[in-house]
């Protein structure tokens, strides 16, 4: 019977895990973030991209990143998918968007609405946070992969600095790149030091720039809007991410130096100013000061 | 486990053992509560209590009384004032009693200096100056998020969690750092136990013993999940769309109240119910101001004194444990061919999905952040076994765990003013008379923490 064999067929297809899954199979998890789990894998090249008659060797694999948005058993199912088809088309959409504006973000490499998966570039470097050094401070906690968490930042920090990397030079250009992305018409939504690499360049492009770049990643939460409010909701966003892991630099003399929001600050208005529209950098900024007056306003009743 | 170099604690064991009054009266429950710091003796060791806090806990008495409003009706704060004035004598009483102490052997009265409702806030602390300057003893002012982490801590000796606090006034996710309970996350609008008392109110469920806890056994029988917006902002929440769009289903065609918007409630129906008018469209019970002023003053129906609990020891403390696949949610699917209908527990199960999924979003963000793997919940909504579960299916897929404590220590009480007084109390802080005023807004991340390394 031709219905039963279809039944059989869809039978073994159900059980075969999809290509993309199959995949993750086979890579390695780099951590379990937030609302995902982050792999690195390897992609080859299509062969039927590459001249085959060329007797040049193939073409490097390339490592990419797969964010899988797996299903979260806490949530109700029909949830869950809505808000992973959400999130996958939403976050591939503004990484589109910010590639065409020239904000540095990793490339698309592949999506996977239905199981919830996005391939992107692989970005080699750091974490803002892990550069700062910040963390919950307290009871030291007996943590058994604690020890090599605590130990690179040091090592991090020791190398940048020979690099000539500065705390404030890298916030400045954190600022900037913010702006970029803002002027772009993308809100981020979950700006924290976690959701921004530092990644080294072979060369400076020109004297006077610095020797690394700030990536953003992490466009799970974004959105498309050029309201200045929007804009300073998520400055705001930043700015008690960093009042709440690393509030202010300290001086070589242990002194409290600027607080590191202030640097970001800077150099997002730098960038703004230079690139945006006249008084948009006044207007966000107004913006801003309401925002934190209205953050400080639910200074908790009841 | 290693445990590495850790930092001196700063709080020293007490050389001999204190006991404190704590008077809690923020909102609608009155609560006294007594507690004892004593010194480690060789037989009784610290386990029952958080690790860095040399000397033992013991709880001797946690009474508290709750103002239970009539259906559909929140608690004004002059009738809340009311009625802590009525009982604080009594439960002061009660509670010195069931403990076996008298005022005289009290070292310290720690009283809620904020935030919360004005009126019961000034009665409370009212009742607290009477009480030390009757009987000569010191006083300290307690923020009253600090004394709900310091007992989830002291309760379930968990030493450094991710805090999820979520009341009827506040929804936060603290964690500690540098001396301070930090802010990562919180409501931008409305607490979580605000929008679910305020939707309660809205479909007309009791007030007795809570609205929340109506609402969850409502949600049990919920059978569909309506779509609601679903507002995170980076590790903030947004609830009063949710609750708008929650009371907007209660105008859709589809809806069908399952209680007729007369008569219902038994609270309400044997004292008066002539003063009862129903206001048709939203369900509202309105009731007059001398049927309010009776019931605040204790005459009308009410949840009798409670004797809470005394246990320190976490033996009854619901430590959710993920086994494997852990469950998910257990109601089945409208059959086929079913009316389309929306019911009040399809709301409130909705409500709960929803807003949960959101609570523990923001928990689970501030976990990966800051890179803890034990979660607190603690405030009158950690009650809800739900919210238990989920937070638990969440820590358990994160190698972590959930802590969270019952009724008896979730829901506002004397013990955790108490508690935290203490602390304060044995690093040599004390209110002075003329400080002892109360605040209606006083962040958790005010408070200098300098009993914690």
């Amino acid at each position: 019977m031709p219905s039963l064999s279809k039944d059989v067929k869809a039978q073994v297809e159900a059980t075969r895990l999809p290509p993309i899954l199959s995949l993750i199979e086979q890579s390695q998890l780099i951590k379990q973030g937030a609302e995902a789990k982050v792999y690195k894998s390897t992609l080859f090249p299509s062969p039927l991209c590459t001249p085959s008659s060329s007797s040049s060797p193939p073409p490097p694999a390339l490592p990419v990143l797969l964010k899988h948005r797996f299903p979260k058993t806490y949530r109700h199912s029909t949830l869950d998918a809505l808000l992973t088809r959400q999130r996958v088309t939403g976050e591939s959409r503004a990484l589109v968007r910010c590639l065409k504006a020239g904000v540095k973000v990793p490339g698309l490499r592949c999506v996977d609405v239905k199981q919830g998966v996005l391939g992107m570039e692989w970005i080699e470097g750091w974490s803002v946070r892990e550069v700062l050094g910040g963390g919950q401070e307290g009871d030291e906690l007996p943590d058994e992969d604690g020890e090599e968490e605590e130990e690179e930042p040091d090592d991090v920090q020791e190398m940048l600095k020979g690099l000539g990397v500065d705390h404030d030079s890298l916030l400045q250009a954190v600022g900037a790149e913010i702006a970029k992305m803002h002027l772009a018409e993308v809100i981020h939504g979950d700006l924290t030091t976690s959701n921004m690499m530092v990644r080294l360049l072979p060369t400076r492009a020109s004297p006077n720039d610095p020797l690394f770049e700030v990536v953003l990643i992490d466009f799970g939460l974004s959105s498309v809007s050029f309201l200045p409010e929007d804009r300073a909701v998520d400055l705001y966003v930043l700015e008690r991410a960093f009042a709440s892991t690393h509030p202010v630099s300290l001086l070589p003399s242990g002194e409290e130096g600027v607080p590191h929001f202030e640097q970001v600050l800077l150099g997002y208005k730098r960038a703004v100013e230079e690139k945006g529209k006249k008084g948009e950098c006044s207007r966000i900024e107004k913006r801003l000061e309401e925002v934190r007056m209205r953050g400080r306003k639910r200074s908790m009743v009841g | 486990m290693v445990k590495r170099a850790a930092r001196p604690c700063p709080l020293q064991a007490p050389t001999k053992p204190v006991l404190a009054l704590g008077l809690e009266g923020s909102a609608n429950k009155l609560g006294v509560g007594l507690i004892l710091h004593s010194p480690p003796s060789a037989d009784s060791p610290t386990a029952s209590t958080s690790s860095s806090d040399p000397g033992s806990v013991s709880i001797l008495s946690n009474i508290r009384h709750t103002y239970v409003t009539p259906p559909g009706e929140g608690f004004l704060p002059s009738d809340t004032a009311r009625h802590h004035k009525r009982w604080a004598a009594e439960v002061v009483e009660k509670a010195l009693a069931s403990a076996g102490k008298t005022m005289e052997d009290v070292d310290v009265v720690c009283f809620t200096k904020g935030p919360g409702m004005g009126a019961p806030l000034q009665t409370v602390a009212l009742v607290a100056r009477t009480l030390a300057l009757m009987y000569n003893k010191p006083l300290v002012g307690v923020n009253h998020c600090v004394g709900h982490i310091e007992t989830g801590r002291l309760i379930t000796a968990s030493p450094s969690p991710i805090v999820l606090y979520v009341s009827g006034g506040n929804t936060q996710v603290i964690a500690y750092s540098q001396q301070r309970y930090r802010i990562f996350g919180e409501t931008l609008d409305i607490a979580v136990g605000n929008c679910l008392d305020r939707f309660a109110r809205i479909i007309g469920l009791s007030n007795d013993p809570s609205p929340g806890a109506n609402i969850e056994k409502e949600a049990k029988k919920g059978r569909r999940l309506l779509p609601l917006p679903y507002a995170t902002k980076g590790m903030d929440i947004s609830l009063g769309g949710v609750l708008s769009a929650a009371e907007a289903y209660t105008r859709d065609p589809r809806f069908r109240p399952t209680n007729p918007p007369k008569g219902k409630g038994s609270s309400t129906s044997a004292e008066d119910p002539s003063t009862i008018k129903i206001n048709g469209k939203t369900g509202t019970a309105m009731v007059s101001q001398e049927e309010r002023r009776r019931r605040a003053a204790g005459e009308g129906p009410q949840a009798s004194m409670q004797d809470v609990g005394l246990s320190t020891g976490p033996k009854k403390v619901a430590k959710v444990q993920l086994e494997a696949g852990g469950e998910a949610v257990d109601v089945p699917p409208p059959a086929e061919g079913e009316e389309d209908i929306i019911t009040p527990a399809d709301l409130c199960f909705s409500l709960q999905e929803t807003v949960f999924a959101m609570l523990v979003e923001i928990t689970e963000r501030a976990m990966a952040h800051v890179g803890g793997r034990e979660v607190l919940i603690v405030g009158g909504v950690g009650c809800n076994e739900r919210l238990q579960q989920m937070m638990g299916i969440m820590a358990g897929e994160r190698g972590g765990s959930v802590f969270s404590t019952d009724e008896r220590f979730c829901i506002d009480n004397g013990i955790m003013i108490a508690h935290a007084g203490l602390l304060a109390y044995r690093m040599g802080y004390e209110t002075p008379l003329e400080e002892t005023s109360c605040t209606q807004r006083f962040r958790t991340d005010e408070v200098l923490v300098n009993w914690r390394a």
